[in-house]
């Protein structure tokens, strides 16, 4: 099969923009990525675009990827709308990257959109939970921050793990956001503040749980030839690893793991030839604290229960051993649901061109992490900087 | 013919009231005779209250639902104004296809009714009486109640039917609701009203083949009515004490009586005579006379001095008057006929079980949730025990808009992933918490599940199983 690259990326701002619409959003997000490419570049060589949204709030619920490809110019390409829930882009990306490798394409663009604010607050509680399991799960009364507590009820039970790791999740994510021009919430908060903010579903604090946003990202993944003809650094995506899972909690074997995170990685892994964790950085889907908990144990950086070490000992702050979440993670940057998983992609793609707003010191390759739902569908994708075989 | 009563199951609501909350909240005390009544939880009414009423008489009478041949269910109050519910009480309690089903709602007079009813059915046969009036929340309100009692029918009883006597006349205005109201309510002409229900038992009980009976359960809207019809009999005060619960309970609309006619009957000897006669608003009333007594019959008193008292504000949240229940539709839904189709997984928890590894699966329908093998599943009944394994607490704010209304009126409340064991294997379902404290219910505690309301989607209410801590 053949290589495939990143050779442009970007973000809209994500935040609350109630008065934009997700073709305006991902038209922000489009003309970043276009921007980032080295050479110089016409937009008319994408063959193809697979663009991920949940469509919170209705919306355009049939053919909006089209209407999005339409909107910004790029008409008559192929677009396919893309929804495995807060992965939607995540699995956009995948098929960019399966396009490019098959043959099929040369240059496709992947992205995903999302608009969550500028819906009335009944409205919006209609769309938090259709994810999940919807005869259950959410007919037993739970939207996903009540599913993410539960396993956090159980992940406390469980192991050597306090309210205070939980909030460590959000200091340190809220620390790499305040450094990110692009963040939903760019601002720092204290061990205090998370812990005391008010409870959301016990035992998960408001501080413990990410924002509704709006934004949309975008990453324009390419054939060898044509990275070789317009990137000075590309990003070869060295693994395309993805899993699905049974969508409700109930339904699997552990509550204190993501089965389909732990099957993603392997396959990840095993495509990029490294061993688990071997990577310098990560962005993991931490929709809620303990979401990121539980990546780093499902994603093999550590040991079962070893999570809150990793966080209390700083092994994933910046400066640590494993950054994680160097973008402010889903909790700081923000979760315009079907632009988070490009939205990864596009902080992958900074920091191994060393364009970090929070630089990983001689980051060489990364790793991003996007959950649908509760863990009904996962990516992991696994990027490297420069040409494979060290050529760059 | 030794054809009667076998045995009696009853639920009343944990939440209770006193009247002297309600008095003071209002200035004004319009509950006489009744000291403190039963209120329902916001996911309660006629339909959880019948099906939890009568798994109890079918415990007790160690009988099986799926042999019953008659369910007759009595309300004042169904949750829809016109359906056939009797069905979904026999759905729920796995009851069979093909048993009779009668649904009666037009006055209290349905319970003895569908009492009798069940008595001239043939085969083992329930009748069920179930209430939850509500009024006009500066009057009629205050004595309202609510309560539910199972009886359990079949030859060779303890507890025969001697004899039953019937009056009708035309007594407008004293009990009543108007078509598309939710207020029980009466015109209040005293004298009138006191001699309609008088001269009516009165007519009754003479008509009546009994004599000197030990209990009887008259007509009970307040405390006092009973003593004042029945001195126009020659029952005894002590006898109408027997049956006399509405200064517990509150007006029970249909439930009252049949609940007085149990306490009764549970106090009763093998050669003792038990009468119960009740009045329907219009005009009509009518009287059952028993003999024997109900050994297994379970404590009425005992379940009506229990409960968790609320405070005023608590009771006009819980009973819905303060809420609207409106909500804006959009995003996931199930419909009717999806819903239907899992009806035996959230009555009766029937699972899957796998013909290649034996696990279970909840629902019991796809691939085997371990194996992940495409098999015929083998359908069983989870036992109604199971263990917490992970919860939490959704307060405002956090509840899908399908439960806003509940949330409203209960408050927070938790929800669980619990932990059903079968034969030795594992299965886990999501379930809500009901009746309980929601911030003490922790990993590891044991739960039961039992039927409520889970929510109402285009007007209809929906039932499934929730879990209550042991």
């Amino acid at each position: 099969m053949r290589e495939a690259y990143v050779i442009g990326a970007g973000q809209s701002p994500f935040g609350s923009y109630p008065d934009e619409t997700y073709r305006s959003l991902f038209e922000t997000a489009y003309e970043r990525a276009l921007d980032s490419v080295d050479g110089d570049f016409d937009p008319d060589r994408i063959d193809e675009a697979f663009l991920g949204t949940l469509g919170v709030g209705g919306r355009q619920i049939g053919l909006s990827g089209p209407a999005v490809t339409e909107h910004i110019g790029q008409h008559g390409i192929p677009t396919t709308r893309v929804e495995n829930a807060c992965a939607a882009s995540g699995y956009a990306m995948r098929n960019a990257v399966s396009a490019v490798k098959s043959g099929m394409a040369d240059l496709v663009l992947a992205g995903g959109y999302e608009v969550m604010t500028d819906t009335s607050a009944d409205q919006t509680k209609w769309w938090l939970g259709v994810s999940g399991e919807t005869e259950w799960e959410r007919l037993s009364g739970t939207t996903f921050a009540g599913v993410y507590a539960q396993m956090a009820s159980a992940y406390l039970d469980e192991y050597d793990a306090t309210p205070e790791d939980l909030s460590r999740v959000a200091v340190k994510n809220h620390a790499n956001g305040a450094e990110n021009p692009n963040a939903h919430l760019g601002f720092t908060c204290s061990l205090e503040d998370a812990t005391a903010a008010p409870a959301v579903a016990d035992p998960l604090t408001l501080y413990h749980c990410c924002p509704t946003t709006d934004g949309a990202s975008a990453a324009l993944v390419a054939s060898e030839e044509v990275a070789r003809e317009l990137s000075d650094v590309p990003v070869r995506v060295a693994a395309s690893g993805a899993a699905s899972g049974a969508v409700g909690l109930f339904q699997r074997d552990s509550l204190t793991s993501v089965p389909a995170t732990v099957t993603a990685a392997e396959r990840a892994y095993d495509q990029a030839g490294i061993e688990a964790g071997d990577v310098d950085f990560a962005e993991v889907h931490d929709c809620f604290a303990i979401a990121e908990l539980l990546a780093y144990e499902d994603l093999g950086l550590c040991d079962r229960g070893e999570a809150p070490r990793l966080l209390r000992e700083g092994v994933t702050d910046p400066d640590g051993d494993l950054p994680v979440n160097t973008s402010g993670g889903l909790k700081s940057k923000g979760h315009p649901i079907g632009a988070t998983g490009t939205g990864q992609v596009v902080e992958a793609f900074e920091q191994l061109r060393g364009h970090g707003h929070v630089q990983v010191d001689g980051a060489e390759r990364g790793l991003t992490h996007n959950v649908g739902g509760s863990g009904g569908g996962v990516t992991v994708h696994v990027f490297e900087r420069g040409f494979g075989g060290g050529s760059a | 013919m030794t054809r009667g009563l076998t045995a009696a199951g009853v639920h009343v609501p944990r939440f209770r009231i006193e009247s002297s909350t309600i008095g003071e909240a209002w200035g004004v005390d319009h509950a006489s005779g009744i000291e403190r009544k039963a209120l329902p939880a916001a996911d309660e009414d006629a339909v959880t209250m019948a099906i939890s009423a009568a798994r109890d008489a079918l415990d007790r009478g160690n009988a099986n639902a799926a042999d019953l041949s008659f369910v007759g269910l009595a309300t004042t109050t169904p949750p829809l104004a016109e359906e056939e519910l009797a069905p979904r009480v026999v759905r729920a309690l796995g009851g069979a296809s093909d048993a009779r089903t009668a649904t009666a709602t037009a006055s209290p007079l349905a319970g003895l009714d569908v009492l009798e009813r069940a008595v001239e059915a043939d085969g083992p046969a329930l009748a069920i009486a179930a209430d939850a009036p509500t009024g006009d929340p500066a009057e009629a309100d205050h004595r309202l109640g609510a309560g539910a009692v199972a009886f359990l029918v079949d030859d060779d009883a303890p507890v025969t039917l001697v004899d039953s006597a019937a009056h009708s006349d035309e007594y407008p205005g004293v009990r009543y609701r108007e078509r598309g109201s939710e207020e029980v309510d009466a015109l209040g002409v005293t004298t009138y009203e006191r001699d309609a229900v008088g001269e009516s038992v009165a007519a009754v009980v003479s008509d009546l083949d009994v004599s000197e009976p030990a209990g009887a359960a008259l007509h009970q809207p307040n405390g006092g009515l009973p003593h004042r019809a029945g001195g126009r009999t020659d029952i005894d005060g002590a006898a109408i004490e027997r049956g006399t619960v509405v200064d517990r309970v509150g007006d029970a609309g249909a439930a009252t009586v049949p609940l007085g006619l149990c306490a009764a009957l549970a106090s009763a000897d093998a050669d003792d005579a038990t009468v119960a006669v009740d009045f329907g608003g219009g005009g009509g009333a009518l009287g059952l006379a028993f003999a024997g007594g109900l050994d297994n019959a379970p404590s009425v008193d005992e379940r009506l001095s229990g409960g968790e008292l609320v405070s005023y504000d608590r009771y006009l949240r819980e009973r819905g008057y303060v809420v609207d229940g409106e909500v804006a539709g959009g995003g996931a839904h199930v419909s009717l006929p999806s819903w239907r189709r899992s009806l035996d997984g959230r009555y009766r928890l029937v699972a899957g079980r796998c013909p290649s590894c034996g696990g279970l699966t909840f629902p019991a329908e796809g691939a085997c949730g371990v194996c992940h093998d495409r098999g015929a599943f083998e359908h069983v009944e989870l036992p109604r025990e199971g263990v917490v394994d992970a919860v939490t607490v959704i307060g405002q704010g956090g509840a899908p808009p399908e439960f806003v209304p509940q949330q409203e009126r209960d408050g927070p409340y938790a929800v669980a992933i619990v932990r059903f064991t079968h034969s030795g294997e594992e299965v886990t379902i999501p379930m809500q918490l009901t009746d309980c404290d929601p911030e003490t219910v922790a990993v590891g505690d044991d739960v039961r599940a039992t039927i409520r309301r889970v929510y109402a989607d285009e007007g209809i209410p929906r039932y499934g199983s929730k879990a209550t801590p042991i």
